[in-house]
C-alpha cells in the first residue's frame, strides 16, 4: 500500500515537473538574447526604441489568405498597397479585417478600405491639424508664480542651520508636523551648515493614471509621525541620533502638468544631493523617478547611479503622447542615458503588463524581479540577488520605492493598487539593507494616496520603510559593513545556547 | 541682526503712534474707504526710508502689490521698523525683484533642451511657454476616434441596447438610471432618445481628484429612476433615456480633452437629446457651455450654475481648469456674461476681487449670505426668473454647492452650503419652468464619501431635473407647481 502510494507521487511529480517544463518551452518559444555587450555610460542605448510605439518600423501584413489577396487585388493599387503595408494594424486588427473582406463584395470591400484608410488619417499625427504641443498664457502675469521662492530678507534675520521648531527641554516637538520630526531647512546653505546627511522633500504631483490623492503624500507622512523616531529593533541603531535629518519643505508643482513640475523637482533634488545630503523624496507620483534620478546623474555622473525600483509596475511605458507620465519613468531616463539599462533593477512586479514588455527589458539587459521569481525561488534567494546586483556596476545606488509593490492588506492607500505583494516584513529588510550595504546617493517613496485608507496603516507604513531606510543609512555611516546584519543582543535573549551557535 | 543695530528710540512705537493718528483722521473724513488706503507709510525723508527711490516708496504704498506678499501697509510697517535703512532696501528690492520674476522673462525659454548631445525635452519645459506632446506616438488621436459601426463583427440595427434580461430587473448592469446603452449618435436618433447621460471623466481639479469615477459610481448608485411626488410624474416612464457611456479625455491635460468634449456634446445636442453629463471636474463647463452656445447661439440661453465657486480666475499661466471655466468662456465670446446666474457662492476664492469682477461683467450671483439675509425662497424665485430671461436653461451642478453634510464627496467642499431639499426643489423648477438645454453633474468625487449618501444625492439631483423635463413635457410649466396628491385634503 505504501509503497504503491510513494511512488505514485513520485511519478505524479516526475510528471508535474516534465509537464511544466514543457509548458515553460512552449510559453517562451522566441528565446530572446540579452544584449552582448554592456551599454556605455552616458550613451543613449541603440536598442532604446526597438519597441517603442511610433517608432518601429511598421511591418507588412503576413499570412493574407488567398481570397483576400483576390480582393484587394480588384482595388486601385494604392488601396491595395495600404493595407498590404501594415498600416491598417493600427485601425482593425488583421482577423477581423480579413474577416470582412472575405465575405465583401468587390464595391464593399472598396468601402472597407476607404473608411481604413480615412480612420488610419484621423488616428495618426498630422500637422497643423493636432495639437503638437500645448500652449500657455504667456502674458498671464503670473506665469512663474508657482515656483517663485518667497525672499530670505523677508524673514527675520538667522544664522543659516536647520530651525528647530521644538519649544521644550523635553521634547523636540511643538506640535508642528514635520517628516520624522525633524527641525526645518530651506536652503543649501541650511544643510551645509547643519552637515545634513539626509534631506527630506514632499513633491505633491497628482497626476496618477488610477485614483488620485498623491498630492497629499507629504501631508499624511508628516501628520501621522508615528514609525519614523527611536531605536530599530534589528539593529539597535537610532537614525535620529547617529544622522543629521532635515525636512526640506516641499518643492513647486504645477498641477495642470507633470512637464512643467520636474525641472524643479530636479533642481531641487540636484541642489541637495550637491551638498552631499542624501534627498529622500516623498511623492507624489511615480513621475518624480525621473527628475529625481536625472538630479542623481547631474550630481553624481551619467551612468554612474543604479537603481532599484520597488513597483507593482514596470513603468516602461514609452511612445505615448505625453512625454512622461507615472507609467513612463524608467524609459526616459535611459532615452536620456541617465542610467543604464543594466544598472535598473525591478522588484514585485505583477501589474498585467503583457510579455511583449518583458522581452523588451530582457533585450535591452534590464534586471527585473516579478512576484512570479518570488514565487518560484522564495524571498530570500530574490532579496540576495537584488542586493547582489545594486552593488556589482556601479558605487552608487538610489532607491526608489513605489508603495504599491507592498501587497493592498499592508497599502490600500494608493492609487493603482495590484493584489498579491510584498509584505512588511519582506519590505522592510531589504530597503535597510540596501540602504546600508551600498553607497545611497538618494531615495524616494511615491504614490502613497491617503484619501484610500480611512486607517492609518498606509502612512504608518510609508513611515516605516522611510525609517528601515535612513536605519539603514546610518549603519552605512557608522561603517557597519557586514552584511545582513542583526543585532545579537535584540535577536537572541541569551540566557542559554538554544540555536546552538553561540559564541 | 538689523533689529541690534536699530536707533535707541523705539521706532515701532513712534510709526504706530503716528499711524494711529493718521488711521483714526483718515476715518473720521472718509468711512466708505478700507484700512489699507488709509494706512501711510511715514513722510518719504524718514530716516528708514532714505535709501528707497520712488519705484520703491510707491511699491510700499500699493495695496495690490502688497497683497500678493499677503502684507498690508500696517504688516509692512511692522517689517520696517525692524530692520535698518539698507535692511530696508533690501527687503523691498527683494520683494520687487521677486514679484518682477512672476511674469514671464524675456529669454527665459533660450535655453537648449539638448544637454551632452542628447535631447532632453523636459529639461527646460518649467522655462518654456509651451508643453511639448510626443508627435511620433503610433495612434496620437487613438483614444478619440470613434469605431465605426461598418467594422462591428456582428452587425446590428441602430437603436439603444438594452442590458437587462428581465422585464422588470434591478441591480443588473450598472447604467444611469437603468437605461439601455447608446453606443453611437445613430443610436440616439433611432431611440429617438430625448435625454442622454454621458460620463465625462476628466479630474484634473484644483481639490481631491477624484471626479473620475464619478460616472461609475452613479452608474452603480439607485435613485435616477420612478415616481417623484412633487412632480407627480415618473420620468423614466415619460421620457426617452439612454446611457451615452463615457466620452473619452486625456487623463494628463484638458487642453487635450475639450475639442474632443466638445464635438461629443455637440453631436448629441445635434441627435435631438439633452445631454446630461456627468463629471469630471468643473474644468468641462468650457467645453460643454460652448458646444451649447455653438448649437443655440450665444445670447440664447441661460447658465444657472449652482456652485459653490464662481471659477472666474484670470491671468493663469494656463488656459484651462476648473478655477477659470466661466472667465474663460467668456474671454472667448462663448456666452453672454449677464446670462450666466450663480447660486450658492461661499468660502475664502469668493473674495472681493472676485465679486467685483463678478459685478463689472454682469454675471448674476446670489452668495450663500443672499441665501441666509433673504431666505431661500426669495433665491430660488429670483434666479428662476433671471433664468427665464433668456430661450432656455443649461445647468452647471458643483457638488460643492450642497452643504458637506449632504456631499461630503465633493472635490472642492465648503461648508455652510444649500440642502439636498433645496437643490431639488430648484432643479427641479428650473427643469419644469424652463427649457432645458443640458445639465451637467461635476466634481463628485466618490472615495471621500465612505458613505452612499453623495452619490444618492447627485442621483437625486439628476432625478429632480429629469422629473421637470417629464412634467414640462406633460404641459406641466406652471410656477413653483406641486402635484396635489403631494398633500393630503
Amino acid at each position: 500500500m505504501n509503497l504503491v502510494k510513494r511512488a505514485s507521487v513520485v511519478l505524479t511529480i516526475g510528471l508535474l515537473v516534465s509537464a511544466s517544463q514543457l509548458l515553460a518551452k512552449t510559453q517562451d518559444d522566441t528565446e530572446i538574447k540579452g544584449p552582448a555587450t554592456p551599454s556605455k555610460a552616458g550613451v543613449v542605448p541603440e536598442n532604446i526604441d526597438s519597441a517603442t510605439p511610433g517608432l518601429m518600423p511598421t511591418k507588412p501584413l503576413e499570412e493574407i489568405p488567398d481570397n483576400v489577396i483576390a480582393i484587394l487585388d480588384s482595388l486601385p493599387e494604392v488601396k491595395s498597397n495600404f493595407i498590404k503595408s501594415g498600416k491598417s494594424r493600427g485601425v482593425l486588427k488583421k482577423e477581423i479585417l480579413f474577416d470582412l473582406l472575405s465575405s465583401a463584395s468587390s464595391a464593399e470591400a472598396e468601402e472597407y478600405v476607404n473608411t481604413i484608410i480615412s480612420i488610419h488619417d484621423q488616428i495618426e499625427f498630422k500637422k497643423d491639424r493636432d495639437i503638437e504641443s500645448i500652449e500657455l498664457n504667456k502674458a498671464s502675469p503670473d506665469f512663474n508664480s508657482w515656483r517663485l521662492k518667497r525672499p530670505q530678507s523677508m524673514n527675520p534675520d538667522r544664522e543659516p542651520g536647520p530651525i528647530s521648531l521644538g519649544r521644550y527641554l523635553g521634547s523636540s516637538s511643538s506640535g508642528i508636523p514635520t517628516f520624522a520630526n525633524a527641525p526645518v531647512a530651506f536652503t543649501p546653505e541650511d544643510l551645509i551648515a547643519g552637515k545634513v546627511d539626509v534631506a527630506i522633500l514632499g513633491a505633491p504631483l497628482d497626476m496618477g493614471s488610477g485614483w488620485r490623492d498623491a498630492i497629499h503624500g507629504p501631508r499624511a507622512m508628516r501628520m501621522l509621525r508615528r514609525g519614523t523616531g527611536g531605536t530599530d529593533v534589528s539593529t539597535l541603531i537610532e537614525p535620529s541620533s547617529v544622522l543629521n535629518i532635515v525636512d526640506y519643505g516641499n518643492v513647486a508643482i504645477d498641477q495642470l502638468s507633470t512637464e512643467r513640475s520636474v525641472q524643479e523637482v530636479r533642481k531641487m533634488v540636484r541642489e541637495i544631493a550637491e551638498t552631499g545630503a542624501i534627498p529622500i523624496i516623498i511623492g507624489g507620483d511615480h513621475s518624480l523617478e525621473y527628475p529625481n534620478i536625472a538630479a542623481m546623474a547631474d550630481v553624481y555622473g551619467k551612468g554612474k547611479v543604479a537603481v532599484v525600483h520597488f513597483d507593482a509596475h514596470l513603468d516602461t511605458g514609452r511612445g505615448r503622447v505625453h512625454l512622461l507620465s507615472h507609467g513612463q519613468p524608467i524609459y526616459r531616463l535611459m532615452k536620456e542615458a541617465h542610467v543604464r539599462p543594466e544598472d535598473f533593477i525591478q522588484v514585485g512586479l505583477r501589474a498585467h503588463y503583457s510579455k511583449s514588455y518583458y522581452e523588451w527589458e530582457k533585450e535591452i539587459g534590464m534586471k527585473y524581479h516579478t512576484m512570479a521569481e518570488v514565487e518560484r525561488r522564495g524571498w530570500d534567494a530574490v532579496m540576495e540577488r537584488v542586493i547582489k546586483e545594486a552593488t556589482e556596476n556601479t558605487d552608487y545606488l538610489y532607491v526608489s520605492f513605489d508603495v504599491d509593490v507592498l501587497d493592498p492588506a499592508f497599502q490600500p492607500g494608493t492609487g493603482t493598487p495590484v493584489s498579491g505583494g510584498l509584505t512588511m516584513r519582506e519590505a522592510i529588510p531589504i530597503v535597510r539593507r540596501l540602504c546600508a550595504e551600498t553607497k545611497l546617493v538618494g531615495f524616494d517613496i511615491v504614490e502613497l494616496a491617503p484619501a484610500l485608507d480611512s486607517t492609518y496603516v498606509s502612512a504608518l507604513n510609508a513611515n516605516s520603510l522611510m525609517f528601515a531606510c535612513m536605519t539603514g543609512i546610518a549603519m552605512h555611516k557608522k561603517g557597519m559593513a557586514e552584511k545582513g546584519f542583526i543585532s545579537e543582543l535584540s535577536s537572541d535573549h541569551g540566557q542559554d545556547d538554544y540555536y546552538g551557535d553561540k559564541k | 541682526m538689523s533689529d541690534k543695530t536699530s536707533a535707541p528710540s523705539n521706532p515701532t512705537s513712534v510709526i504706530i503712534a503716528s499711524l494711529t493718528v493718521i488711521f483714526l483722521s483718515a476715518c473720521a473724513n472718509n468711512l466708505n474707504d478700507s484700512i489699507a488706503t488709509n494706512v501711510k507709510l511715514p513722510p518719504e525723508d524718514n530716516i528708514k526710508l532714505q535709501l528707497l527711490n520712488k519705484d520703491e516708496i510707491a511699491f510700499l504704498r500699493d495695496p495690490v502689490r502688497l497683497r500678493w506678499f499677503n502684507l498690508t501697509e500696517e504688516k509692512v510697517l511692522d517689517q520696517l521698523a525692524q530692520r535698518d535703512e539698507e535692511g530696508v532696501k533690501q527687503y523691498v528690492t527683494d520683494m520687487m525683484a521677486t514679484m518682477n520674476a512672476a511674469s514671464f522673462q524675456d529669454g527665459q525659454d533660450s535655453t537648449s533642451n539638448i544637454k551632452n548631445g542628447i535631447l532632453e525635452p523636459l529639461s527646460t519645459t518649467a522655462d518654456s511657454t509651451v508643453i511639448p506632446l510626443n508627435t511620433d506616438a503610433a495612434g496620437y488621436n487613438k483614444s478619440r476616434v470613434i469605431q465605426p459601426a461598418m467594422f462591428d463583427k456582428y452587425k446590428r440595427t441602430p437603436g439603444p441596447i438594452n442590458l437587462q434580461r428581465y422585464v422588470h430587473e434591478q441591480d443588473g448592469i450598472p447604467t444611469f438610471a437603468g437605461a439601455p446603452v447608446a453606443i453611437r449618435i445613430e443610436d440616439l436618433v433611432a431611440g429617438k432618445v430625448e435625454v442622454a447621460f454621458v460620463g465625462v471623466p476628466l479630474a484634473l481639479g484644483s481639490g481631491w481628484r477624484d471626479s473620475q469615477h464619478a460616472p461609475t459610481v452613479l452608474r452603480g448608485m439607485y435613485g435616477l429612476s420612478g415616481y417623484d411626488i412633487a412632480g407627480g410624474v415618473d420620468p423614466t416612464l415619460i421620457l426617452s433615456i439612454a446611457d451615452f457611456g463615457n466620452i473619452a479625455t486625456s487623463y494628463l491635460s484638458i487642453e487635450l480633452s475639450i475639442d474632443h468634449i466638445r464635438e461629443q456634446i455637440s453631436a448629441m445636442v445635434e441627435a435631438g437629446t439633452i445631454p446630461f453629463i456627468v463629471g469630471g471636474d468643473h474644468s468641462i463647463m468650457y467645453p460643454t457651455v460652448a458646444s451649447m452656445s455653438d448649437n443655440y447661439g450665444k445670447t440664447k440661453f441661460s447658465v444657472v450654475q449652482l456652485d459653490a465657486h464662481y471659477n472666474g480666475a484670470r491671468g493663469l499661466d494656463h488656459y484651462y481648469s476648473d478655477a477659470q471655466s466661466v472667465s474663460r468662456l467668456i474671454e472667448d465670446q462663448l456666452i453672454e456674461p449677464t446670462n450666466i446666474i450663480q447660486v450658492g457662492l461661499r468660502g475664502p476664492s469668493q473674495d472681493k476681487e472676485a465679486l467685483e469682477w463678478l459685478r463689472k461683467t454682469g454675471v448674476k450671483y446670489h452668495t450663500m449670505v443672499e441665501v441666509g439675509e433673504k431666505g431661500w425662497d426669495a433665491v430660488q424665485n429670483n434666479t428662476i426668473a433671471e433664468a427665464k430671461r433668456a430661450d432656455s436653461t443649461f445647468i452647471s451642478f458643483d457638488m460643492s454647492v450642497l452643504d458637506p453634510a449632504y456631499a461630503p464627496g465633493a472635490g472642492r467642499p465648503v461648508p455652510g452650503g444649500i440642502s439636498i431639499l433645496q437643490a431639488r426643489s430648484l432643479v427641479r423648477r428650473l427643469c419644469a419652468e424652463t427649457k432645458i438645454i443640458g445639465f451637467e453633474m461635476l466634481d463628485v468625487a466618490p472615495y471621500l464619501d465612505t458613505s452612499y449618501k453623495t452619490a444618492l444625492n447627485a442621483n437625486y439631483i439628476m432625478h429632480a431635473c429629469l422629473t421637470g423635463i417629464a412634467m414640462r413635457k406633460q404641459g406641466i410649466t406652471g410656477s413653483d407647481h406641486i402635484d396635489p396628491l403631494a398633500f393630503t385634503p
